[in-house]
């Protein structure tokens, strides 16, 4: 492929990890939204009665052993036993031991609230009538960075450790971190991705921003309403490209360029002709070496409301022009929710799997009376069954809260392939 | 690509008051100004810290009580220390908006009281009851939207969350972007409040310096009788551009950055201190040996050391380990240390703000607190005296949870 090395040596991701609505593990992940089995329902993490409204897609219990068993696993916040899971999970793919304390390794890591879950339960009793009885221990590991800490102090790592915390652009931004730190030498190989758990602050803030929707959300309808909450973790490991085939590792895929934007226009509204959204996607062309002809589908970051998905197709034009309506466009939030400051790591495994798959998830059908999506915003949306795709490479947005853009190109890497 | 890095811009505001000039007054004095944390709520222990490093100064000339009421606490120290630095850069507000000027900052807690704030209506009054304003400017990445939106910086907008690591990881962070060519021009820096909840949980861990047999609450780096830090509030942003920039507009450059590095401490027990002095010095000397830095070229340290028992001790076998090649008693010593939290309080951004004036050649006063030197740490930190303007300034920061973080500055 002549567009690589432009910034550097090319990286591949050797290794996925994810938790998810659909199950603990990747497979889970791409077995449910292949299905296009949505995860979004009435959910049981906390008393929702008092709330708006009252779906998500809530993690299953976790398989037996799993995280809990690990030391200090019961001291562990939900979002950190997410991103342990993942993580482990994507070390073993990458074909590395229980310990990277030998390799020059480090985490990149996105969280948009960390254990807030756990910090409620402590909140709720201390700020009530029993609070000598608030155990403050409990808010020790409570910390945004802690998920990706977590990761670092069980893998022994002892390279660079940094969380980022931009809202629902915080997963795709640490991706891009982690792929600027492998291409300049500062690491051999990142741990990368982001965890949140469902908790009630960003429930209830986002319901009193009416940006939730009472049914499952269903981006780019013309009935949507917001978006629906979603939980879990997603790791993907990335190394030098010619290092993982020297060490006889199969690459998933590459990530070849990363870029980033700001709105700098409103704290919640995106700004409507996505120009920012916009932004991010050429940039991240640009550093993938790339023109917008050579994307064969989008991971879009279709939160489902109203205002998101609509400046979303505008940049969409802006990038790919009259290809846009054609450009097939898939929607992962639809079956697994919005995983906050994981969202845009998760959107990532879905996207190396469905290059590595040659199929694109689809997005359930909304209703009977509804076949298409909004006139207004006719993206390509891949609906009720998969689609066939032997696509080269792929983009994945996530546009934030606060105006954060980020985007991420990825390459198929097919088996046998020259460096 | 790897362009030069130049600092340009130095926006501040704390404790001490507003503006480069206040903390270097400050420092200088080397007194912490010290408020009454506000313990109406209850939330305090009876013998708990009593004292915080709050900010008191008005915020006026750097934003309109319009904006103003449209953000969380830390959101206005974040955008008026961006104007600062952007007026100390010769460049007016709104006016240098473009895709390439991007957002760093770090915050430790983030908005908290306004999480507190939405926390009790979702407890105390139900969830229906929460305040959409308060949940906008709740989000850890507020100040930096606010900055971008104030500024029209239209480039990445990344918030850092890693504790104490977390302000040199942005300017870091940024540091690359320029250097890379991500970005053009950057406002990289640390945001945090103090709120009386956060204060009290501090103290509650053990963190916070209380008043005993060796006086009044102050904290006291490196010092033996050292037992805790003073916590801080307030906003550092600095500018942060390339030199082909700074040349094409016939700006002067405050500083440059040589060289940044990171490094984590898998022995850290969760929000506490580790005991791996060596893994972080290694980090250490590889942030100097990319820049091409013998460890004796450093000839000053603006140390994080903030009056932490067990930081202060990591802290110092680090800087010992990486610079002196040890901890034997009797080797080299180090250069002058500076200890700039134990006046400008722990989190807000101060040790940022101290850096660069250090290496401007600001004068430090004597580190306040420090009587005793503690034998196993075999730091003293400076007292005082003149010092000649530094080549080669290594800023150092470790986190409770494991991470630490290192920034090398030189004259521009």
């Amino acid at each position: 492929m002549t567009h690589a090395g432009k910034n550097g040596p090319r990286v591949a991701v050797t290794g996925l990890g994810a938790v998810s609505g659909l199950g603990w593990g990747a497979e889970a992940l791409w077995a449910g939204l292949r299905a296009g089995r949505t995860a979004i329902r009435l959910f049981e993490r906390f008393d929702h009665s008092g709330h708006r409204t009252h779906l998500a897609a809530e993690a299953p219990e976790p398989p037996a052993g799993a995280v809990r068993d690990l030391p200090g696993g019961s001291r562990l916040s939900l979002a950190d036993r997410f991103a342990l899971f993942a993580a482990l999970e994507a070390v073993a793919q990458a074909g590395l031991g229980a310990s990277l304390a030998n390799e020059e390794a480090g985490v990149y890591f996105g969280s948009s609230t960390g254990g807030m879950f756990e910090s409620e339960r402590f909140f709720s009793t201390f700020l009530g009538e029993r609070r000598r009885y608030a155990r403050l221990s409990s808010l020790a590991a409570q910390q945004v960075n802690s998920p990706g800490d977590a990761i670092a102090r069980h893998l022994r790592i002892t390279g660079p450790v940094q969380t980022v915390s931009s809202a629902c652009a915080s997963g795709a931004l640490a991706l891009g971190a982690a792929l600027d730190a492998v291409r300049s030498g500062e690491v051999e190989m990142a741990v990368a991705g982001g965890s949140d758990s469902l908790c009630q602050l960003t429930y209830a803030g986002f319901n009193a921003l009416r940006s939730v929707d009472e049914r499952p959300c269903r981006p780019f309808r013309a009935s949507r309403e917001g978006m629906s909450f979603g939980e879990g973790a997603a790791v993907l490991v990335l190394e030098r490209l010619d290092r993982a085939l020297a060490r006889g590792v199969e690459p998933l895929a590459v990530l070849d360029g990363a870029g980033a934007s700001c709105d700098a226009y409103h704290m919640t509204a995106p700004e409507p002709t996505g120009t920012g959204a916009a932004a991010a996607m050429d940039q991240a062309l640009r550093d993938a070496g790339l023109p917008p002809e050579a994307i064969d589908f989008v991971n879009a970051h279709a939160t489902g409301t109203p205002l998101n998905d609509a400046a979303e197709w505008r940049a969409l034009t802006q990038v790919f022009g009259e290809r846009a309506a054609a450009l097939p466009v898939t929607a992962t939030k639809a079956l697994i929710g919005h995983l906050l400051g994981s969202s845009g790591a998760i959107e990532a495994v879905a996207t190396v799997l469905s290059l590595r798959h040659g199929e694109l998830h689809p997005v359930p059908r909304a209703e009977e009376a509804q076949t298409g999506v909004d006139p207004e915003l006719p993206v390509a949306l891949v609906l009720d069954r998969p689609l066939s795709l032997e696509a080269r490479t792929a983009v994945s947005t996530s546009l934030a809260f606060g105006g954060s853009n980020a985007a991420l190109v990825f390459s198929r890497w097919a088996t046998g392939q020259a460096a | 690509m790897s362009r030069t890095v130049l600092l340009t811009g130095l926006g501040t505001v704390g404790a001490f008051g507003c503006g480069g000039e206040s903390l270097e007054r400050a420092l200088a004095e080397g007194t912490p100004s010290l408020s009454e944390v506000d313990r109406s709520a209850g939330y305090h222990l009876p013998e708990g810290a009593r004292l915080a490093c709050l900010v008191t100064v008005s915020l006026s000339e750097w934003l309109s009580p319009a904006e103003g009421r449209r953000m969380s606490p830390p959101s206005k120290l974040a955008v008026a220390a961006s104007r600062m630095a952007l007026r100390g850069a010769g460049l007016d507000s709104g006016s240098e908006g473009s895709e390439a000027t991007a957002v760093f900052l770090s915050t430790a807690f983030g908005p908290s009281s306004n999480s507190e704030g939405m926390l009790k209506q979702i407890f105390l009054e139900g969830p229906e009851a929460v305040s959409p304003f308060l949940f906008t400017e709740s989000v850890a990445n507020a100040p930096a939207a606010q900055i971008a939106i104030a500024n029209r910086a239209r480039g990445p907008s990344v918030t850092v969350c890693q504790r104490e690591a977390g302000p040199l990881l942005a300017v870091s962070q940024a540091a690359a972007a320029v250097a890379s060519g991500r970005a053009e021009r950057a406002f990289a820096g640390a945001v945090d409040e103090v709120s009386p909840l956060l204060h009290a949980l501090l103290d509650r861990f053990g963190a916070l310096a209380r008043s005993g047999p060796d006086g009044d609450e102050i904290a006291r780096p490196f010092d033996r009788r050292r037992c805790g830090f003073l916590a801080g509030e307030g906003a550092t942003v600095l500018l942060l551009e390339s030199a082909e920039s700074v040349a094409a507009r016939g700006a002067q450059a405050i500083a440059r950055v040589l060289s940044w590095g990171s490094a984590f401490d898998p022995t850290a027990p969760v929000s506490d201190w580790g005991k791996g002095h060596d893994v972080l010095a290694r980090g250490l000397r590889k942030c100097l040996g990319r820049a091409g830095i013998e460890p004796q070229a450093v000839d000053r340290i603006v140390s994080g050391a903030s009056g932490s028992r067990a930081g202060d001790r990591l802290e110092a076998l680090t800087l010992r380990e990486a610079l002196c090649g040890g901890n034997s008693p009797g080797g080299p010593g180090l250069p002058p240390v500076l200890t700039p939290k134990a006046v400008t309080g722990e989190y807000g951004g101060g040790l940022l703000g101290a850096a660069v004036l250090a290496a401007a050649g600001a004068r430090f006063g004597a580190t306040p607190g420090f009587a005793e030197p503690d034998p196993e740490l075999d730091v003293v930190p400076h007292d005082g005296s003149a010092l000649p303007p530094p080549s080669t300034v290594l800023v150092s920061s470790l986190a409770a949870g494991g991470a630490g973080a290192w920034l090398l500055l030189g004259a521009p």
